[in-house]
């Protein structure tokens, strides 16, 4: 299956992916023990038979396809200074973990899979909930995306306010003593721009795809309490949906049943 | 890049200069903003929720249907007004309290003392299971049901209703569907023509119409779909971002401005108060409002549907009297003044309030010109509809 299109068979893309990164996972963690060996010395030397030459490139490939701004002279001792080492490597692993930071690499090339894996065929009985977790992670990709296009749109109106403000007040005219009038200048530019932002398409469309990724994931987390529900033998929200729709249905005839009768009686 | 600062004489600042008196004069002006914040949070400190009165003007209830009440405000006038009973319909976004925020800033109170008979539509607050109600409910049964009791009070003779916002497009929508219930139909801050002047919308006007003519049918489907309602927390976010700076310097900016001033402090928390309560939307109705309204336009064109009959917005009988606010960033004027179209001149007024969607009814300005204007219209109206003597001929 060497020559599958776009999208075409997601299930083996999501697999080779999940493999690779095992595969990489593993390497990392061997390269990590050979450079806890090195830092102690005494410690039995667990990673001699590796080949070192060939993993370490591959982990460091790796860990800067999803964090490009790994540093990793970090554990190799290059640097310098110690407390500079600590917080460049807590950031980097806390950025590892940040959907946020690996998921905007990648994000189309992923959400294809994951809409391929979605809507390709369902078995009865395998792979359900496989299904359900690539849409429920295509949903959040979507919502992730949707929120950064945002952040970029009302990021680059306030750097525009910052523009358009300083183009007209220095830091002598904020000592002057009526200080309110630069603030109200500021405000002014910023409540302009905004304004101007807010009525573009650029806007717009950004405001849309968060609405809409953001209702998906409601909807995810509708499904979730329903299944909860079901499995605690409680009435789910669509139970209860349809129990309403029946009852306002009933009041419905019923004052129209009554309507007619007086009618009739007024006649 | 940044442009380079220059001081008075147009000499360069470096860098260090700059930052040394940025944060000079941001200490400063932090301690300044800070002296008068202390003020306004000193007040805030003193004050509770239940200090904070909306709505108190005394009513009773005299009509229930469903969740929905009607409630008659007892009489504030000695004499009553030779003027026929007015019904106030508010919309289902936010509550008739709007109304009746503070004594000195209260239509309703400003209608009783001019001897006026007043009621006043209370949706109540819908839950997911009245997800299901529609126009027809709120329209033709609950506002048909509320005008009908009042009219039989009246001895079955028709009555003024003034409604406002989306209560003011429900008391069309009524006025077109049974013209024989009204005598007079005073609307405020309406919308009738969905889309309005969009070419000629002023920054800041129109965003609603905009951003809901940008969504598909299907986005507006899924969000009513998957919440039942039309969520109070959404619309409440929906409607302070409209006015953007607004909305982010209220509680900071703003609060250290009013320097702990009571009266301006309180009449803040008053607004407070009603924009926090803010009830969720029915969702089949919301659908109707954001799709077949907002989106599709379908009032004015004469297809928008009230229990299987297309309305005609002709078919409205009564003298009309149309409140709009100039500043309105909520509701375009042009999407108000849309209903002249429809109605015929003679029978047809506007008073264009200079200010903003909600000022109509809490600013100062609003009591003369609003509460006036209508009090004056409804005179006018009243005495148009009396015979006039019969003067003899001379011999």
């Amino acid at each position: 299956m060497s020559n599958k299109g776009k999208g075409e068979g997601g299930m083996d893309q999501m697999f080779e992916i999940w493999e690779k990164g095992q595969d990489a996972f593993f390497k990392s963690q061997t390269e990590a023990m050979e450079i806890f060996n090195k830092s102690f010395e005494k410690m039995p030397d667990f990673s001699s038979q590796m080949k070192m030459n060939e993993t370490f490139p591959s982990w460091e490939s790796f860990i800067k396809t999803w964090v490009p701004d790994w540093d990793s002279n970090i554990f190799s001792g290059k640097s310098e200074n110690l407390a500079d080492q600590f917080t460049k490597s807590g950031n980097a692993f806390l950025a590892l973990l940040e959907p946020a930071n690996w998921t905007k690499y990648a994000p189309e090339q992923l959400r294809i899979i994951l809409q391929s894996i979605a809507d390709g065929p369902k078995f009865a009985d395998l792979a359900t909930p496989q299904h359900e977790a690539a849409e429920t992670w295509r949903e959040t990709l979507d919502y992730t995306q949707a929120a950064s296009d945002m952040g970029k749109v009302m990021q680059d109106a306030w750097v525009r306010t910052y523009g358009r403000f300083n183009e007209n007040y220095s830091i002598e005219d904020l000592k002057a003593p009526d200080s309110e009038a630069a603030m109200n200048a500021w405000l002014s530019a910023a409540n302009h721009e905004l304004l101007e932002t807010q009525r573009s398409g650029e806007y717009m469309d950004a405001q849309r795809r968060m609405i809409r990724s953001s209702t998906e994931i409601k909807a995810r987390q509708k499904d979730l309490a329903e299944a909860w529900s079901e499995m605690y033998q409680m009435p789910t929200r669509t139970e209860m949906d349809d129990l309403i729709k029946t009852v306002h249905e009933l009041r419905r005839e019923l004052r129209k049943v009554k309507r007619e009768l007086a009618s009739l009686k007024g006649h | 890049m940044m442009p380079i600062q220059r001081d008075k004489d147009g000499q360069p600042i470096d860098d260090l200069e700059l930052a040394q008196k940025a944060w000079m004069l941001t200490w400063q002006k932090m301690l300044e903003a800070g002296e008068r914040m202390v003020k306004s949070n000193g007040f805030l400190g003193k004050v509770k929720n239940e200090d904070i009165a909306i709505a108190e003007t005394p009513a009773d209830v005299v009509f229930e249907i469903d969740k929905v009440r009607l409630l008659r405000y007892k009489p504030l006038a000695k004499v009553r007004a030779d003027i026929p009973p007015m019904i106030i319909c508010y919309g289902l976004f936010g509550r008739q309290t709007m109304i009746d925020l503070q004594e000195d800033r209260s239509m309703v109170r400003n209608l009783l003392m001019e001897g006026i008979d007043l009621y006043v539509v209370d949706w109540g607050n819908p839950t997911r299971a009245d997800q299901f109600l529609n126009f027809d409910d709120y329209v033709e049964l609950y506002l048909g049901s509320c005008v009908e009791h009042v009219c039989k009070v009246n001895g079955n003779k028709p009555v003024n209703i003034f409604g406002i916002c989306e209560g003011g497009t429900f008391a069309t929508m009524l006025a077109a569907f049974r013209p024989e219930l009204f005598a007079g139909l005073a609307l405020a801050i309406t919308p009738i023509d969905f889309h309005g002047d969009q070419e000629n919308f002023w920054r800041g006007e129109g965003f609603l119409n905009s951003w809901i003519g940008n969504l598909s049918k299907d986005d507006v489907n899924l969000v009513i779909d998957t919440h039942g309602m039309l969520p109070g927390e959404m619309t409440g976010a929906i409607f302070s971002s409209l006015t953007p700076i607004t909305s982010m310097t209220k509680y900071n900016i703003g609060l250290a401005r009013m320097e702990g001033n009571e009266p301006m402090m309180l009449n803040f928390l008053r607004m407070e108060k009603w924009i926090a309560d803010r009830p969720d939307h029915p969702g089949e109705a919301a659908r109707q409002w954001l799709n077949d309204l907002y989106r599709e336009n379908l009032l004015v064109k004469g297809e928008f549907e009230l229990c299987g009959k297309k309305l005609d917005l002709a078919e409205i009988a009564c003298p009309v009297l149309n409140i709009y606010a100039e500043q309105d960033h909520i509701i375009p004027v042009s999407c108000s003044k849309a209903l002249a179209k429809f109605v015929p001149s003679k029978n047809y007024e506007e008073i264009g309030f200079p200010g903003g969607h909600v000022g109509v009814f809490v600013s100062r300005k609003a009591q003369g010109v609003v509460a006036g204007g209508l009090v004056d219209w409804l005179q006018k109206e009243q005495k148009n509809k009396k015979p006039k003597k019969q003067t003899r001929k001379k011999a």
